[in-house]
């Protein structure tokens, strides 16, 4: 059982928990986007970033088993600017009409933004263009409102079983591709739904939930 | 000047392509004394005594990563040598691929007799494709002259400068997207196919047979207090004669750049390629060393007249290109780092565009998942503290 540092506070962890395990347990709040309970870990968002004594740089949260006398701080004046500017840099390329998304108010990247006051962006980056793509028979992909999280890619290997979704190309340019992203790369996929339903925005849908209302409390937006 | 060759000794006097002559000047006599006179727990305790450590830009304790590796559990281990280099400006490893292969294929045998490894792998930079006849030829050669004790094989890279850094790579020989892993765990516990793994660089290697000859005091005797031997540079830009060169560790940036390349009106010098560090003329006098300067082994000169900005648009347009795009800091910030730099260039950057350039760079070198996105700011976050009225001078009004 080693003792560690949250925040000030002396909590006890059991052998092999995460950062963000740990954290979860004692109620603090750190946010995740490639993070999923039921898929591997990826460590890819840099969103659950935290400060841990002696570390050069940050760690991830979602990754990092805790160690004996581990000094963690979740909530530093660092962690914060960190991850603010980590969703505005997202936020910078993503397709932006959340007012007509299909994801409304259900959406991650929204809930973390709101949550870490990210206000009006200070940054323009390119908004790549790209055309909405099927998966099989019921599933619709807007890429342009990717944050290339993979949780889909996983998903459709780790749950489906399929692993018809992979990374392709690279930087900047990089796609969550089907088959060899071309027009009829999407011929095996069965459009099990397995990756909508895991998708933190609006990437993926089902054709049939558009044009469905949206119910629960409206995403107030800060800034 | 005050060249010192100790991983370069055979360079040149050895013919690399004719065992014989290798072994006329004393090939393999590190491997024999290694394993008639020591365990291979006394070869990781005279390592550590050496006091080496990684020439591939991190400097890890050498002695400390194989005894780490040989600690893990498990039957199965693997030892890879690191030949991507990738780094811009590097090309001394290809130096010694060209001229000494045998002392490196004897580095990688005693590398694997020391952690217990069967198998090893040599990881070759795509662009060095037309060494393979040549490396695969030395590796027969010594495979049929000594019984090396584990097999070595060659992997070709397939041209991405993230696969050098050492979990893309294993990623990559393993047969997927050549992507960094996140870490720990660290490869000495889990590593190529997760069994415990020793990477190295090759330039670390090589000091490895010349430390079993001599004795670790005798390589703990050159350099200085942190950084033990020698390093070997690959010296360009504006200088009269580009290089490779070896010097004792602790030797003056000087030296390197005016005593043996011969440059003159220097403005600064980049130590370490795309990710290394800037030094200004005015600290010239900066020791190669651990605690002074010294990255991968690139030495890139820049003349007076050479424009900041421009060098640092380039730069950053390296790294966009060569980001895997995985985390986001990287994926998004070498993006927007080159906006901010294409606008200075055109001299119509907004006065919060260097503010933004600062936290974007701190947050890369925070947050990034590796060590390509930690360092890709580096030289812009250099030069605004050297050379800020460059960019200052850029700004709108
Ligand atoms: C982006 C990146 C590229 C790298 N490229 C190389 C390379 O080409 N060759 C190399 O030896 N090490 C490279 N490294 C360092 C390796 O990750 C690793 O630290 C090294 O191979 C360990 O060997 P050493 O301890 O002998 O230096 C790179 C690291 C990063 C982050
Ligand atoms: S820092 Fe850059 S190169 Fe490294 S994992 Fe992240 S995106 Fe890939």
């Amino acid at each position: 059982m080693p003792a560690v540092t949250l925040n000030g506070v002396q909590v006890e962890a059991s052998q092999g928990t995460t950062i963000l395990d740990l954290a979860r347990q004692h109620g603090v709040w750190i946010p995740t986007l490639c993070y999923h309970p039921e898929l591997s870990l990826n460590g890819s968002c840099r969103l659950c970033v935290v400060e841990v004594r002696g570390s050069r740089t940050l760690v991830g949260a979602c990754h990092t088993p805790v160690a004996p006398n581990m000094v963690i701080t979740t909530d530093s004046p660092a962690v914060l600017k960190s991850r603010r500017l980590t969703v505005e840099l997202l936020l910078a390329s993503h397709s932006g009409n959340c007012w007509s998304c299909d994801k409304a108010n259900l959406c991650e990247l929204r809930h973390i933004a709101v949550e870490l006051d990210v206000g009006p962006l200070p940054i323009t980056l390119r908004k790549p263009f790209r055309t909405l793509e099927a998966l099989g028979a019921h599933v619709v992909r807007d890429p342009t409102k990717c944050v290339l999280c993979r949780r889909c890619v996983r998903a459709c290997r780790e749950i489906k079983g399929a692993g018809l979704l992979a990374i392709a190309y690279r930087g900047f340019s990089c796609k969550v591709i089907i088959g060899q992203d071309d027009a009829d790369g999407d011929a095996a996929c069965e459009s099990c739904d397995v990756c909508v339903g895991v998708c933190p925005v609006g990437a993926l849908s089902k054709r049939a939930d558009r044009f469905v209302p949206k119910t629960g409390q409206p995403l107030v937006v800060a800034g | 000047m005050t060249e010192q060759r100790l991983v370069l000794q055979n360079c040149g006097r050895v013919d690399p392509a004719n065992i014989d002559s290798w072994l006329a000047a004393g090939g393999f006599a590190a491997l024999d004394r290694a394993r008639a006179e020591h365990t291979p727990e006394e070869v990781i305790a005279w390592l550590k005594a050496s006091g080496l450590r990684g020439r591939g830009g991190a400097g890890f304790p050498t002695g400390l990563k194989w005894e780490l590796t040989s600690k893990s559990a498990g039957p199965e281990r693997y030892v890879i040598c690191n030949a991507d280099e990738g780094e811009v400006g590097t090309f001394k490893d290809r130096y010694i691929l060209e001229r000494d292969p045998f002392t490196l294929i004897e580095a990688i045998a005693i590398a694997c007799y020391a952690i217990g490894a069967r198998r090893a792998f040599i990881y070759l930079r795509d662009e060095y494709r037309d060494l393979l006849p040549h490396l695969r030829n030395a590796i027969v050669a010594a495979h049929s002259s000594y019984p090396l004790g584990c097999e070595i094989q060659i992997r070709e890279a397939a041209g991405a400068y993230v696969c050098g850094e050492e979990s893309g790579l294993m990623e990559s020989i393993e047969g997927r997207r050549g992507e960094p892993r996140f870490r720990p765990p660290f490869p000495p516990s889990s590593g190529l196919w997760a069994k415990p793994t020793v990477i190295q660089n090759v330039e670390t290697l090589m000091n490895v047979p010349a430390i079993i000859r001599n004795g670790p005091e005798w390589f703990a005797g050159i350099g200085t207090a942190q950084s033990k031997g020698t390093k070997v540079f690959s010296v360009s830009g504006d200088v009269a004669q580009s290089c490779v060169c070896e010097v004792p560790m602790g030797t003056p940036l000087r030296e390197v750049v005016e005593g043996i390349a011969g440059a003159h009106d220097i403005k600064m010098v980049q130590v370490g390629g795309a990710s290394g560090r800037v030094v200004p003329s005015a600290r010239l006098d900066t020791p190669l060393a651990y605690e002074g300067v010294l990255g991968a082994g690139a030495i890139t000169v820049y003349g007076e007249g050479r424009d900041t900005i421009e060098i640092g648009l380039r730069t950053l347009e390296f790294f966009a290109e060569e980001c895997c795009g995985k985390c986001s800091p990287c994926r998004q910030g070498c993006e927007a780092l080159v906006g901010i730099l294409e606008r200075l260039a055109q001299s119509r950057a907004r006065a919060s565009d260097l503010s933004l350039l600062r936290d974007i760079a701190d947050n890369m070198m925070l947050a990034s998942l590796c060590g390509l996105g930690q360092a890709a700011p580096n030289f812009v976050v250099d030069t605004l503290q050297a050379f800020g009225d460059e960019y200052l001078a850029r700004v709108l009004a």
